[in-house]
Formats: C-alpha cells, sequence, structure tokens
C-alpha cells in the first residue's frame, strides 16, 4: 500500500498543487485491478515504440548533423539551377570558328485585341513606330475580336525597347528565335538557310538538320572563309569578265576529302532567301537557290581526259610511250570527233592531254575497251550521286547502254553528267596517290584522315600528276601557271546540250588544279557556266582562257593562307621528280 | 517558480528555433541570389551571342578587305616575297670592333657605335627615358641625343629617324640592321637558334 501511495506521490505528472490524499489510496481489487494492469502493460509498450522512434530520429539528427553535414560544395548537386535556355538549334561555324549562323532571340510582337482599349490609338502608335506596317491591316487586326493577332514577326533589339515605350496594353511580345547568317550570300549554298520557324530549308542546315536542332555545341565545317571569298570574288570575276551566266567553284583538300571551299554563282542572300538580287533583279530564285557544285550535273568535257588517260595507263591498256593517231577526225555514226586546233599529226599519251586530243582520246579509250572504262569511272564513284553532308545531290547521268561510241565521246567528257563534287573527289584521287576519300564538308579533327579506297595504283597516279604538270607548262592550260606553287591540271571546253544537239557557242569552260603538283596537297576546280569571248581573251572562251587564269589567280591567293611555301619551280629536284621518262631528250612543242 | 530544467529546455528551443529561422532566411536570400545571377549569366550569354555575330558580320572578308583598300597601303603578298624562309637570313655579321669612348662632341656615327657595343650608356644632358621608354629606338635615340642642341623626346625622334634612315639606301641598311639587334650581343651568334636564344634573353 505504502509502495503505491509512495509512487502515486512521486509522480513527475502530477499537477503541482495537488497533494495525494491523506489516506492511503485505494488499491482496486479483482477485475478492475486486472483492467489496470492491462492498461499500465498497454502504456509501457506504446510508450517503449514511441520512445524507439524518438531514438531514430535522434540518431538520425545527430548523423546528419555530424557525419553527412560535409560543406557547401556536396549540397550543390540537389540544387535545381535553372539551365540558360538551349537556343532552337547550334550555331555552325568554318574551320576557324568563324560565325557562319547563328540563333538569335528575336521576339515577336502581338496582340490580343480583347485586351486593347483604344485600337484606333493603338494602331496609330505601331504604326508610328514601325513605318513599314499597314494601318489599315493592324486596325482590322486590333478589332477583330480574336485573343491572339501577330503584329510584327521577328524583332530586332532596338523595336522592341521602342514597343516597349508605347506602353500599349494588349500588346505583347512572343519569344521567338531566329537564324541569322552574318555573311550573307559568301556561304549561302553550302549552309543553306532555315525557315521562320526554324526548320532547316537548303544546305547543311537542311542535310543536317535533326543534328542541328538535338546539339548545343557549334557544328564546325570544313570550310574556311577567307578561301571562299576569295573563290567566290574570283569567280565572280571571271564571270563578270566573260558576261557568264554561273559559275561554280570546289577547293578540296586532296589528301582528307575535306571541302574548304564551295561556291556556286549565281548565289542568295540566306537570311532574305526570298528576296530579290538588287543586281541582277531578273534572276529567279530557282537559279539563284541552285547548287552547281552538288545538285548540277554537267558534261564537263575534256577536264575528263584526265581519266581517261589514267584509265589506260592504271590498266596498261596505254603506256607513255603509246602513240595515236590524230590525223584525222573520226566518223561514227552521225558523229565527227575531231580535235579543237589539232595537231593533225600522230600523238604520243602525254601529248593527247596537253593538247587536249579529242581523237587521241576516243582511241585510247577504245583501245582499253567500254566495259573497262564503265568500270574504272564506277571505281572513281562517278556512276552514283556523291555523298555530301548538304540535301542537294545530283545522281550522274550516263548512258544505260554503253556503246561504242559513248566510249569515245565520254573519253572527252561528253555523254556523261556529273557533278563538279563528283569530279573534284575522282580527280583528287587520281593525283593524291589512287585513295579514293568521301567529300566532306565537316572538318576533321588533326591528322584525322578517313579511310578511304583505293582505286588507281601509286604509280599510275604518279604518272597523272607529272601529265597534268604537263598540260600547264606547255599545254592548253598554261594561263594556270601560279609561279612558285607548281601547279598541274587540265583544261575543259565542253558544248552544251540545248535539246538534242550541241551548240557551238554555249560552252562550260573548266579547269581542274592541283598544287603543288609534285605532293599534291589541295585541289581546285573552277567552272564558268556560257562564257563569251572578250578582246582581251582573243575571241576564246574556252578553259584555258578563262577558268584557267582563274585558277592561277585563286591558288596564288590562297597557297599562303593555306601555308604552302612556294618553291623554285626550276631547281633540279622539282624538275627530276616531274620529268616525263618518255620525252626526255626532247623538245616539248607547246599548244 | 520556473525550474532549472523548464528554463534550460525553453531556451535551447528559443535558440534553435532562431538559428533554424536565421539559416532559412539565409539560405532564402542566398538562393534568390542565385536565381538572380543565373538570370544575369543567361542574359550576358545572350547579349554574347548578339556580339558574335555582329563581330561576324562587321568583319566579313568583303568589309574587311574594301576596308584594306581605304585605309592600308598593302598589296597581296607576292610568292617572291614568300620564296625567302627564315633559313635564307643570312646571320648579321659581328659588330665591329668596339671604339673608346670620345668625348661627346665627336661625330654621330662613333657615339652609336659606342651605344652598341656598351648598351644604354647614359649620354650627358639627355633625357633619360629615351634610353628605356622606347627600346627599339635606342641607337637611334642615342644618336639623335649625342648631336648638341638635340632634347627632343622619344616620340619627337620617331619621323626624324626615318627621315635619316630613308636617306641613303646604305645607311638604312646599317641602321636597320643595328635595330634588330639591341643590344649588342655578347658573343657572336653562330646559329639562327643561338641568335634567337641570345634576342630572347636580351627581352
Amino acid at each position: 500500500m505504502t509502495i503505491a501511495a509512495q509512487a502515486f506521490d512521486d509522480n513527475p505528472c502530477r499537477p503541482r498543487h495537488f497533494r495525494p490524499p491523506p489516506c492511503a489510496p485505494v488499491i482496486p481489487e479483482g477485475p478492475a485491478r486486472r483492467a489496470l494492469e492491462g492498461c499500465r502493460t498497454r502504456l509501457f509498450f506504446t510508450s517503449v515504440m514511441f520512445a524507439c522512434v524518438f531514438a531514430v530520429v535522434a540518431l538520425r539528427v545527430i548523423e546528419v548533423v555530424f557525419f553527412e553535414s560535409g560543406t557547401a560544395q556536396s549540397h550543390m548537386p540537389r540544387l535545381r539551377v535553372p539551365a540558360p535556355p538551349i537556343p532552337a538549334r547550334a550555331d555552325i561555324v568554318d574551320r576557324n570558328g568563324r560565325l557562319l549562323a547563328t540563333t538569335l532571340d528575336s521576339p515577336s510582337l502581338y496582340a490580343n485585341p480583347k485586351q486593347i482599349l483604344d485600337a484606333a490609338d493603338a494602331t496609330h502608335k505601331l504604326v508610328r513606330a514601325f513605318p513599314d506596317l499597314d494601318a489599315a491591316e493592324i486596325y482590322v487586326k486590333l478589332t477583330s475580336g480574336k485573343s491572339f493577332v501577330y503584329i510584327k514577326r521577328h524583332l530586332t533589339p532596338r523595336e522592341q525597347y521602342e514597343v516597349n515605350l508605347l506602353g500599349i496594353p494588349g500588346v505583347q511580345f512572343q519569344h521567338e528565335e531566329r537564324r541569322v547568317y552574318p555573311d550573307g550570300t559568301l556561304t549561302a549554298h553550302v549552309v543553306g538557310y532555315a525557315g521562320i520557324d526554324n526548320t532547316g530549308f537548303a544546305g547543311i542546315e537542311r542535310g543536317l538538320d535533326t543534328a542541328l536542332k538535338d546539339r548545343r555545341e557549334p557544328l564546325q565545317l570544313s570550310l574556311d572563309l577567307r578561301i571562299q571569298y576569295v573563290l567566290r570574288e574570283e569567280l565572280q570575276r571571271v564571270i563578270d569578265d566573260f558576261t557568264a551566266k554561273g559559275g561554280a567553284g570546289l577547293i578540296m583538300d586532296v589528301n582528307t576529302g575535306e571541302v574548304l571551299s564551295m561556291v556556286s554563282l549565281p548565289d542568295f542572300d540566306p537570311n532574305h532567301p526570298g528576296a530579290a538580287d538588287p543586281d541582277h533583279p531578273a534572276l529567279s530564285f530557282a537559279d539563284r537557290m541552285f547548287n552547281r557544285d552538288t545538285l548540277g550535273v554537267y558534261e564537263l568535257g575534256s577536264i575528263f581526259k584526265i581519266f581517261t588517260v589514267a584509265m589506260a595507263l592504271d590498266a596498261g591498256t596505254s603506256t607513255l610511250a603509246s602513240t595515236y593517231d590524230a590525223t584525222h577526225p573520226i566518223n561514227i555514226g552521225r558523229f565527227t570527233i575531231s580535235d579543237y586546233h589539232g595537231k593533225h599529226r600522230v600523238l604520243n599519251v602525254p601529248e593527247i592531254l596537253m593538247y587536249s586530243s579529242n581523237i587521241g582520246a576516243a582511241k585510247m579509250a577504245v583501245t582499253a575497251g567500254g566495259q573497262r572504262q564503265r568500270e574504272f569511272l564506277a571505281r572513281l564513284g562517278l556512276l552514283k550521286a556523291p555523298r555530301i553532308e548538304v540535301s542537294e545531290a545530283a545522281a550522274p547521268h550516263f548512258p544505260v547502254k554503253w556503246r561504242e561510241v559513248n566510249v569515245m565521246t565520254i573519253a572527252f567528257g561528253h555523254g556523261i553528267s556529273v557533278t563538279p563534287l563528283s569530279f573534284a573527289s575522282a580527280a583528287a584521287a587520281l593525283v593524291n596517290g589512287g585513295v579514293l576519300r568521301p567529300a566532306t564538308l565537316l572538318k576533321l579533327l588533326p591528322g584525322q584522315v578517313p579511310q578511304g579506297q583505293q582505286v588507281l595504283s601509286p604509280k599510275t597516279s604518279e604518272q597523272m600528276r607529272k601529265l597534268m604538270r604537263l598540260v600547264v607548262e606547255h599545254g592548253t592550260g598554261t594561263m594556270a601557271a601560279a609561279p612558285g606553287y607548281v601547279v598541274g591540271g587540265k583544261t575543259g571546253t565542253a558544248d552544251k546540250v540545248s535539246g538534242s544537239h550541241y551548240v557551238e557557242r554555249k560552252l562550260l569552260s573548266s579547269f581542274v588544279a592541283a598544287f603543288p603538283i609534285n605532293a599534291p596537297k589541295y585541289l581546285v576546280l573552277t567552272m564558268v557556266d556560257e562564257p563569251h569571248p572578250n578582246k582581251q581573251s582573243h575571241g576564246y572562251a574556252t578553259g584555258g582562257w578563262t577558268a584557267a587564269p582563274a585558277a592561277s589567280r585563286i591558288i596564288q591567293r590562297i597557297a599562303p593562307l593555306l601555308g604552302v611555301q612556294p618553291v623554285d619551280e626550276a631547281s633540279p629536284e622539282i624538275q627530276q621528280a616531274l620529268a616525263v621518262e618518255t620525252l626526255q631528250g626532247r623538245r616539248v612543242e607547246n599548244y | 517558480m520556473i525550474r532549472v530544467g523548464t528554463l534550460f529546455w525553453l531556451v535551447l528551443v528559443s535558440t534553435t528555433a532562431f538559428a533554424m529561422f536565421g539559416v532559412k532566411f539565409q539560405v532564402q536570400a542566398l538562393e534568390d541570389e542565385l536565381a538572380r545571377i543565373n538570370k544575369t549569366t543567361a542574359n550576358d550569354e545572350h547579349e554574347i551571342r548578339v556580339l558574335d555575330a555582329e563581330w561576324a558580320y562587321l568583319t566579313r572578308p568583303e568589309t574587311l578587305s574594301a576596308m584594306s583598300r581605304q585605309f592600308l597601303s598593302l598589296v597581296p603578298i607576292s610568292t617572291k616575297q614568300l620564296r625567302t624562309t627564315v633559313a635564307d637570313i643570312p646571320i648579321r655579321p659581328p659588330p665591329p670592333a668596339p671604339l673608346p669612348p670620345v668625348a661627346p662632341s665627336a661625330p654621330a656615327e662613333t657615339q652609336t657605335v659606342v651605344a652598341l657595343t656598351e648598351p644604354a650608356p647614359v649620354m650627358p644632358g639627355a633625357p633619360p627615358s629615351g634610353h628605356d621608354g622606347v627600346p627599339l629606338l635606342g641607337p637611334a635615340a642615342t644618336k639623335m641625343e649625342a648631336e648638341p642642341r638635340q632634347t627632343k623626346s622619344a616620340l619627337s625622334v620617331m619621323p626624324a629617324l626615318l627621315e635619316k634612315t630613308s636617306s641613303t639606301p646604305q645607311q638604312a641598311k646599317v641602321a636597320q640592321g643595328r635595330a634588330a639587334v639591341r643590344p649588342s650581343p655578347p658573343h657572336r651568334a653562330k646559329s639562327l637558334d643561338d641568335l634567337i636564344a641570345q634576342i630572347m634573353a636580351s627581352r
């Protein structure tokens, strides 16, 4: 009893002013006692469970405070840092990191006509801020009762500021992005352009549309803007000089297949693709959009002879000493194959290329055979569409039935139409030791050389280099010489097809050059569409008079940019490296 | 009467509450600042993009070439100029044997030689900045200062130097040769690498 009373008195939870009654507490007996005992047990268990849970909490607090607190840095990852808004499309830069295309915020101005208080006043203010807007049209829009009307899309920051100054209620900005091409026309055909809703419509923008949308870091092209500028300027000069219809140019690294420059003229401004060219308002949109390098297929003419000669030399059906009679024109079917300013005598292989003899080339091809010719061209990738990053790539045109007349005409580049890009890749393989590498517009890593395909023997390639050097030294391409840079090349002058027959007056003049030809690094292809003779060219508009001098000027301007060291062309080493064995000791007759 | 224990817990609770709210407000302030900085960063990044585009637009090859034609009298490098490599440049012949120092009234030419062999001697009456301020003009400046009545500053010396050196080609070549290597090497360079090393050491 006393124990119980004592316990009652010691209860810490008892009210302070409550004293236990002086009498001993009544200890219940029987069922009441059992109930009390049970109650006590339940309380005990409950309190133990609470104690356990609180102990866990306490332990956790101790752990967090003393063992897991760490430094501020360890808590950084848990922070929700709002990432800067990702631009809708990645930038495009050239091989030196120079910006070619970028995406900028350009908010669009819209109105909620339901919130416009005074439509007439708002119209007046807006038209004063943007004089190009039509007041009547804006007024109709603002009173239309819709809840969203565009007033003007893609504002400049200054315009946005001015609209804010107007303070018209109900006029708001919508976040939008816009593609900007700082270099305008310069890279128009390569980079292409994206539409108002940032979808690629042409060039790289279309060809690599998804890639550009997915990536954040800039896309680096193999293009070099400086070289692009030189090529475009020189091509434009040739076009102006010879009042040509258009032109195309390509500069390629022969050892990697990287395209350093690609120009097609006439061109367009990707910032305003639909706008007419102020200088040539007559040119159609389609004409200016047309990429002659990858989408145009042309009968390139005599520059194709390098493939004929390489094919014959590689197959062993001709050697450098082989001779072919080019005295008389060849009559086959309704065609007559004759030489332009022919020598009318027996020519050896170097001479056929130097003087660009159609007869000789045709005879060489016939000796080698059509099957072999077709296989060789297929191996060089000339019988299929080029693989390139821009969306525009055209398949070549060639005869399905490869008859003898086709063999002859294809030997000098007629009867087969290929894109200048395909031609350049194949020509690069011809001079670089015989390895065909796919052309690319994306920059390769330094030292990275893509897997190529050996399409002709290194020996044939070396012979071709020597022959191409001869063309520039003594043949039809003397105007392509760039002193110090050891240019080798081949001229081409093709009659253009109009309907079903060739037109004499309409030419396609071209020149393919590689330099330095003793160890080729770069290939330059220039093509002029329908040049007309001028006074300086003495009535000629052939490749040797139009495209070749352009190639010379281009090489002299780009070589220092590309770090090609000029050499003394008369030095014994160079002469030795480029000497054609079969011509040694013989005086080479100039064209 | 408040018991000590209760008081202790009360103090503990209020301290904890104060500390907790203090930390909470601190964190809030920091988060606000972080958000502000992030916003500024995004703004700045956008501005940088605009400026990049602007820069690319202003430095288009067309614009640069037009400006170069307008403001510079430079022409493209000719092949002839490029054909000479660094290896082709001959090593400068050794300077003439040092002459004993002479009086300030001596001819200017002698003074220059002295100046070359003994780097930057302070001429009597010459402003000291003439030697330290414009290192490339060193010999020429000395030359000018050596002449009596010449107390020109380094800047006004420059046109005079041009005038002087362009008077005769021979003289110009000599002056250029001197200006290129200064101070005079302690020993003659045996190779190009040696020469470059000397030039680097003298800087």
